[in-house]
């Protein structure tokens, strides 16, 4: 038996991590401005049959249903709303309806992206050593990162002085507070996973071998055209002044 | 002073550009409140400061910081803030990295002075919003309405894009100010900076 | 083998290591001891190339690898012949994902793909982690983690292992798991260099024993030798748990007043990660948690504390009932990593912070009864791990808790600092605080607590009074 690198259920959805790459650079550019959903609907789709068909059905889901309901508030409620609601409705729901499908986009690239995978396509890209290494710590450590905030969070908590309405009066001492212990931590992890990445032979100037194997597949080319189709429609519609 | 960067200063900016990128995402959830969104760049200034001032203990060679900048401009970028952001972030970085040469990267003043030009950096988020200003005007006018155009439309000059700046950088000193006196409150007496 | 001719280290002036001479032949397995700072890391850091290519300090001698000199190989050369697992499981990954661990040594040296992939399939039977790959490291128990990390410096083909307490965060059961992996090693002829302070799964494997003391070899033993010597006396761990008898004798009677648990639930998803409808534990005690790696221990902690939202569950004495909010006002957990819980820059700070109203008198007195007041002043974070769990521990008095929950209080401790560990849970005993202890530690538990709880599976499996046969057949059904 050849000891499987992707489980089957895995292979039939898998995107090289430059056509994620890709597909968030495109994505990033409607960020600039809002459209009517039959112009991005392309684009807004893209996140979520990403999300729909790696294992994040629920997360793909709930993207979908906050952006309509964010599009619902555009549409039918803003009209007759005024004055502060007004305001703080437009922001929420056009910050959501822009932001959602990046912040999507993102969360699927780093969730579904090994740091092994990562590393190959960037190096066959010929991305230097000098931007993989810290890009693949930040892929690494952000989890950790979160841990600490939960343990920090709960350890205020058993003290009596966790997040609260009555805490945030001081916030510095908040600020204080959380970042301490992580700035602390943050150091004794890069002490030592420097240590144990240079007995693992990470800077040796050989040329590193993959056993990921990163190509370009058909899915890959089918996304990418998909993105190219929503963004050419995307950009028409403001070059023809709507 | 031309030694390349190792593994572990390698690994050293990964570490710190996630406690920035950290700290930018969850203040930056404040962007959702109308106008705040606007100061963004100023609160950014504020908190960056104690884990920057951290992150030059261990600089000691031209670079680190330069590419912290370009990795966090790359993050922006990916997370939907247009590529302006890895040319400002890239740029400021440079300059800050500059002035930390300049005082051998032992110098607190100059130390002090290169988190406000670096934290500038973060206005790359910002400049879209300035430079296609009458495009944006336009276009909230007609999908958000006269009233919250008006409201923003103060905000979104020159005047205030200068004024913008001139504060961030302000707040990036006094908060590397702050930093270097946490710095001496905890880390070093922890033995750790 | 490996040659080390005459070697000196310090950090700061303060010597580190004096004049270390051995020789280590090829297939050896070599175990390091002796208590915390005895420079045992500092050795195993000769070894694998991180001083003088990572630690800064003054050196002198040479570590001779096959007549090469360490010192003068760069670093992913010196990874070629040596593997290395260290002992925080957290930090010592550089991926995500198991897979990709595995082969991240041989990747780095440039390793053919085709050969990798051999490789690979190997340390997957040789270390039967069929079940393991593309799994995400984080999510793996600490048996699990240090399992991938053997197996990815395995991967490499190293002709010398060197492990620094890699131990400390395993369950009893991973740490048998773990001398197999070592014999695995022993059988390839390959050699071994194992830094540790828990033993008892040591014997079977290794070949010599290296006694350090203040930086120098004090001792050197061949293991029959060692066996029959008194280990407590040099300050080491238990070698054979079979010896270990129960310290105590003052244990409770029935008349104790009891906790009464009632309706603890816990879901993760649809799973029950925790079920217990209704148990009795006495009140005012040292009671351990033990229980597999996974079994649920630190989500009943959790839920005990309230830290979890979803489980109400009452929890109730002294004639009243405490739901999720009045218990996290009443317990306490400390932490295994107790950095997460200091916040003030010095002790005394830390202390006050905990009470509603600043009483410096009182705080110097909790300070002093746990050996703390000379540290008054220092910052938490400057501190030693056993120091640290004392402040943890003054600041949970300060604020009045009644139950204190101990998250692997001793874990990678030597006896000396394990001995303090149980003096302080005696001494909360003292005052009226009950203690609860989620722990692999079987000489902890002899030595100290006087109830045990075994969880597995979620469930609460057993409840009982000390009893050495019970928990011997946990512990030593190996």
């Amino acid at each position: 038996m050849e000891l499987g690198l992707n489980n089957e259920e895995k292979t039939f959805f898998n995107l090289d991590p430059r056509t994620k790459i890709f597909l968030l650079v495109i994505l990033s550019f409607m960020v600039f401005n809002d459209v009517p959903f039959y112009i991005s609907g392309i684009l807004v789709l893209i996140p979520f049959l990403c999300l729909l068909f790696s294992n994040h059905k629920k997360t793909a889901i709930i993207y979908f249903v906050l952006y309509l309901i964010a599009k619902y508030i555009q549409i039918y409620l803003l009209p007759s709303s005024t004055g502060i609601i007004a305001i703080i409705l437009i922001t929420v729901s056009y910050t959501a309806s822009r932001m959602l499908p990046i912040l999507l986009m993102g969360y699927y690239t780093i969730s579904t992206t090994k740091v092994s995978e990562f590393i190959a396509s960037m190096e066959r890209s010929n991305v230097p050593k000098d931007i993989t290494i810290p890009f693949s710590v930040i892929f690494r450590y952000i989890p950790s990162v979160y841990e600490e905030i939960k343990a920090i969070t709960n350890a205020m908590k058993m003290r009596g002085f966790g997040l609260t309405l009555k805490s945030l009066k001081n916030p510095l001492k908040m600020v204080e507070f959380y970042m301490v212990p992580i700035l602390i931590s943050a150091v004794k992890t890069s002490d030592e996973l420097s240590a144990a990445s240079l007995t693992r032979g990470l800077s040796s100037p050989k040329k590193r071998t993959h056993l990921v194997k990163v190509k370009f597949m058909l899915l890959d080319y089918i996304l990418i055209a998909i993105a190219i189709v929503g963004f050419l429609v995307y950009a028409f519609y403001f070059i023809g002044g709507h | 002073m031309s030694e390349r960067l190792n593994v572990k200063d390698l690994i050293t900016v990964g570490i710190f550009s996630v406690i920035i990128i950290v700290l930018v995402f969850i203040f930056g959830m404040l962007g959702y409140i109308p106008i705040v969104m606007l100061a963004l760049p100023i609160i950014a200034a504020l908190v960056c400061g104690i884990p920057y001032m951290l992150f030059l203990t261990r600089v000691n060679k031209f670079g680190m910081v330069t590419l912290m900048g370009l990795i966090l401009g790359i993050v922006m970028f990916l997370s939907g803030h247009t590529w302006v952001p890895i040319l400002v972030f890239t740029l400021c970085a440079f300059i800050a990295d500059c002035i930390l040469k300049m005082g051998n990267y032992s110098s607190l003043k100059n130390s002090i002075i290169s988190h406000g030009v670096f934290i500038l950096g973060i206005m790359g988020n910002m400049l879209p919003f300035f430079i296609l200003r009458d495009f944006y005007m336009e276009s909230m006018r007609t999908s958000m309405g006269a009233d919250y155009v008006n409201t923003v439309a103060p905000f979104i000059t020159n005047e205030f894009l200068i004024v913008l700046i001139i504060l961030t950088f302000i707040c990036g000193l006094i908060s590397a100010y702050i930093g270097k006196i946490v710095l001496k409150k905890h880390f070093e007496k922890a033995g750790i900076a | 083998m490996i040659n080390i001719d005459n070697i000196s280290f310090s950090y700061n002036d303060e010597a580190n290591l004096e004049n270390i001479n051995l020789k280590i032949e090829k297939g050896e397995v070599i175990l390091l001891c002796g208590e915390s700072g005895c420079g045992k890391t500092t050795l195993t850091r000769f070894l694998n190339g991180l001083i003088p290519n990572f630690f800064d300090g003054k050196r002198d001698g040479e570590v001779y690898l096959n007549y090469d000199a360490i010192s003068e190989m760069p670093i992913y050369e010196i990874a070629e012949h040596m593997g290395s697992v260290f002992q925080n499981p957290k930090t010592q990954f550089f991926n995500v994902d198991t897979t990709s661990e595995l082969v991240f040594g041989c990747e780095n040296l440039g390793i053919d793909e085709d050969e990798i992939k051999k490789r690979l399939n190997l340390v997957v039977s040789d270390f039967n982690l069929e079940n393991l790959l593309d799994k995400n490291i984080f999510k793996l128990s600490g048996g699990e983690k240090q399992k991938i990390a053997c197996a990815s410096v395995s991967a490499v083909f190293p002709e010398v292992l060197v492990l620094d307490e890699p131990s400390s965060n395993l369950d009893s059961e991973s740490s048998w798991h773990f001398e197999e992996i070592v014999k695995k090693w022993k059988e390839q002829g390959k050699t071994v260099i194992i830094a540790e302070h828990k033993l008892f799964f040591l014997p079977n494997v290794v070949d010599r024993v290296i006694y350090l003391k203040d930086g120098k070899i004090s001792n050197k033993w061949a293991i029959d030798e060692f066996k029959g010597l008194d280990h407590r006396n040099l300050g080491l761990r238990q070698l054979n748990l079979e010896n270990l008898k129960v310290k105590r004798n003052d244990y409770y009677s029935k008349d104790n007043e009891f906790f009464e648990l009632k309706d603890f639930n816990f879901k993760y998803g649809k799973k029950h990660a925790l079920k217990i409808d209704n148990i009795k534990i006495p009140k005012n005690e040292i009671i351990a948690i033990i229980g597999r790696n996974g079994a649920g221990k630190s989500t009943f902690a959790n839920c005990l504390c309230g830290l979890k939202r979803s489980c109400n569950g009452e929890l109730i004495y002294d004639g009243k009932s405490f739901n999720r909010k009045d218990r996290l006002k009443s317990t306490y957990m400390v932490m295994q990593d107790v950095n997460h819980q200091l916040f003030s820059e010095s002790v005394i700070d830390e202390v006050l912070l905990s009470m509603d109203e600043e009483d410096i008198d009182f705080a110097e007195e909790i300070l002093s009864n746990l050996n703390l007041i000379h540290l008054k002043d220092a910052h938490p974070m400057a501190l030693s791990g056993g120091e640290k769990q004392r402040v943890a521990i003054a600041s949970a008095i300060a604020s009045g808790k009644e139950i204190l929950i101990f998250d692997e209080p001793t874990s990678g401790l030597d006896l000396k600092n394990m001995m303090k560990v149980s003096e302080n849970l005696r001494y909360l005993q003292s005052i009226g605080v009950s203690s609860f202890i989620i722990t692999h530690d079987y000489e902890l538990i002899m030595e100290t607590c006087s109830h045990i709880i075994h969880i597995e599976e979620g469930r609460i499996i057993d409840n009982y009074k000390m009893d050495e046969e019970k928990l011997k057949e946990f512990f030593l059904r190996n």
